[in-house]
């Protein structure tokens, strides 16, 4: 190896291990969100154009969807994504892992609904014993808050040695499972759980009794620590827009609906009905205040679901004073 | 035993070592491993633990999952547990379903040249690829798993008893007819112990085939304990550690049982005359 090779090397190397994060600060920023309502501050952000003009035109905007926060997790830990829109359940498992991310703002609270087969005999929690729930990944904020809703009544899961199922389908491909009898009863994300019900499926449990009365984070801003730190202004104006786009929603429920569908139906295919988009808005809040307390009883979920042995300290990933 | 004859042909090639040099070689290159996973993980730290944990972080993990004793320890364990029953099962029905359609094609050419034809095109399709249908089919359960399981275990099996019959030398037909044989009992008292070799092979690749079929199908229909189901909740949870100890017990188990009927096969070549003892 000559001295040149080696010097290649080297700067491919360090190259590799900055991935992409330069210190004269960055050009790209890689957002990733999920096409769902609980981020809708991202969907009508995206939409309005909100998030680009506050990077300004020296900075592109690079915004990837996923389908749950597992698929989000591993593009975050292979460096492809700067700031997301992202569940409390996989953010946690994420940060405990090691993962170098934190948490800086709140987006969306509560917005998810238990719906079940229109021609099944579900009435109640209690009837889920020996049926089959689906959520939109293992280890997302919904499966979490499932399998604490069937410890609650009682129910066992099958691989506990109980007969309850909960098995993974993305939330746009619910109609179709249910269609096909595959699942008998699901715990989504809104708009899914409103469309759902225009279908003629009913909801067992409300956004309020899923958990905590309905006061719980469902969907956080999070940040790579490490962009973060190189980028301090970049995040600052992001943070700027987020906080924009939450009170936008606010403001203009009826034209954010309007934004919020043409996301939807571009990301998904799926055009959602306008009173159901209506109905699911009412069920879902939008803030960008954290409650760090329903955080905390998140991650003992976590723990309780099994996903995690410990509940982290929150205060080494949690940093809501990140302003300028 | 007698004791070897003096050799006037050139020795020939080596193709088996001492069992205990085997193992000593099998565990320096374990300890090799170890050392350079070791060394890239917590000894340079060259990736961080959620992209590549170290073996100390994946142990910690087997442990919890094979003898942990919390209340959600011991997850590995029943994994194995449904895997281990659900291959089997698989296995046993593609074993039999195998034989009866190699005996079929054996017997009956036009069947070997069109239905031996197409199996060999769905062979190699890659087992994953029939998930979706088998979801679509059979629900998100475990008939789906099984069904992906059969189908790929029974294809090599069906494969090798039809090849295997018509391997047959043809002495051996003509001497099992003159003495007397006939039919079912040509079939069971000539033909079938003839083409057992080969037999055996098709059967240890239909395992292989049936562990990788069984694997792909539990990573995507979840929701019974199952390894694949361990690798999918190891990914959800960014637990790299827990993805890792899955594959590696998918590999123990799939070597363990691949040795086994390894054994099975050896023993019969050797039995048959087809492989030296030295």
């Amino acid at each position: 190896m000559t001295r040149t090779h080696i010097r290649r090397v080297s700067a491919l190397a360090l190259a590799l291990c900055l991935g992409g994060v330069s210190a004269q600060g960055a050009t790209t920023v890689r957002l990733g969100y999920f096409p769902n309502l609980t981020h809708a501050p991202a969907l009508s952000g995206l939409e309005r154009g909100t998030f680009q003009k506050a990077l300004g035109s020296k900075v592109k905007l690079d915004a990837r969807s996923f389908v749950s926060g597992t698929t989000l997790t591993e593009a975050f830990a292979a460096g492809q994504i700067d700031l997301a829109y992202i569940g409390p359940g996989p953010a946690i498992n994420a940060a405990t892992r090691g993962m170098p991310l934190q948490i800086i703002a709140g987006a969306s609270e509560a917005g998810a609904v238990l719906i079940a087969r229109g021609d099944s005999a579900i009435r109640s929690y209690a009837d889920l014993a020996g049926k089959r729930v689906a959520v939109p990944s293992l280890g997302n904020t919904q499966d979490i808050s499932l399998r604490h809703i069937l410890k609650e009544e009682g129910l066992k899961l099958q691989t506990d040695g109980g007969n309850v199922v909960v098995t993974p389908v993305a939330p746009a491909d619910i109609a179709a499972a249910f269609a096909g009898k595959r699942v008998d009863a699901t715990l989504v994300p809104e708009p899914w759980g409103a469309l759902l019900q225009a279908q003629g499926h009913r909801m067992i449990g409300n956004e309020k009794t899923v958990w905590r009365g309905g006061r719980y984070p469902t969907t956080l801003l999070i940040v790579n620590t490490r962009f973060a730190q190189a980028n301090p202004t970049l995040v600052a104006n992001f943070l700027k827009a987020h906080a924009d786009a939450v009170a936008y929603l606010g403001r203009s429920p009826a034209a954010a609906r309007t934004l919020i569908n043409a996301q939807l139906d571009r990301l998904t295919g799926q055009k959602v009905d306008v009173r159901a988009l209506q109905r699911a808005m009412t069920r879902t809040r939008f803030t960008t205040a954290l409650d760090l307390k329903a955080l905390t009883e998140y991650a003992a979920l976590n723990v309780e679901a099994g996903y995690a042995r410990n509940v982290p300290d929150l205060r080494s990933f949690v940093n809501l004073g990140f302003k300028r | 035993m007698s004791a070897p004859a003096p050799r006037t042909d050139p020795a020939p090639v080596r193709t088996r070592l001492p069992r205990w040099r085997v193992l000593s070689w099998q565990l320096i290159g374990l300890a090799l491993i170890l050392g350079v996973w070791w060394l890239v993980t917590d000894g340079l730290k060259l990736y961080p633990p959620y992209v590549f944990p170290s073996p100390s972080q994946v142990w910690t993990e087997i442990s919890y999952g094979l003898w942990g004793t919390g209340p959600q320890d011991g997850k590995l364990l029943s994994a194995i547990g449904g895997s281990l029953r659900r291959v089997l099962t698989g296995y046993g029905i593609a074993v039999v379903l195998g034989a009866l359609v190699g005996l079929l094609m054996g017997a009956w050419l036009p069947l070997r040249a069109t239905l031996g034809a197409y199996l060999t095109g769905i062979q190699s399709v890659p087992s994953i690829a029939f998930v979706p249908f088998a979801i679509l089919f059979f629900g998100l359960n475990e008939r789906a798993v099984l069904f992906v399981v059969i189908l790929e275990g029974f294809i090599p099996v069906a494969l090798a008893v039809s090849g295997a019959l018509l391997n047959v030398p043809p002495a051996l037909r003509i001497a099992g007819r003159t003495l007397g044989a006939r039919g079912l009992s040509m079939t069971t008292g000539v033909l079938l112990p003839a083409a057992l070799p080969n037999v055996l092979t098709g059967l240890r690749t239909a395992w292989s085939f049936a562990w990788r079929a069984l694997v792909g199908a539990e990573l995507l229909i979840s929701g019974v304990a199952s390894i694949g189901e361990q690798l999918e909740v190891g990914r959800a949870t960014a637990n790299v550690a827990l993805v890792l100890a899955s594959i590696i017990i998918i590999g123990i188990i799939g070597g363990v049982f691949d040795a086994l009927l390894r054994a099975v096969e050896g023993r019969v070549r050797r039995d048959y005359g087809l492989e030296v003892t030295q």
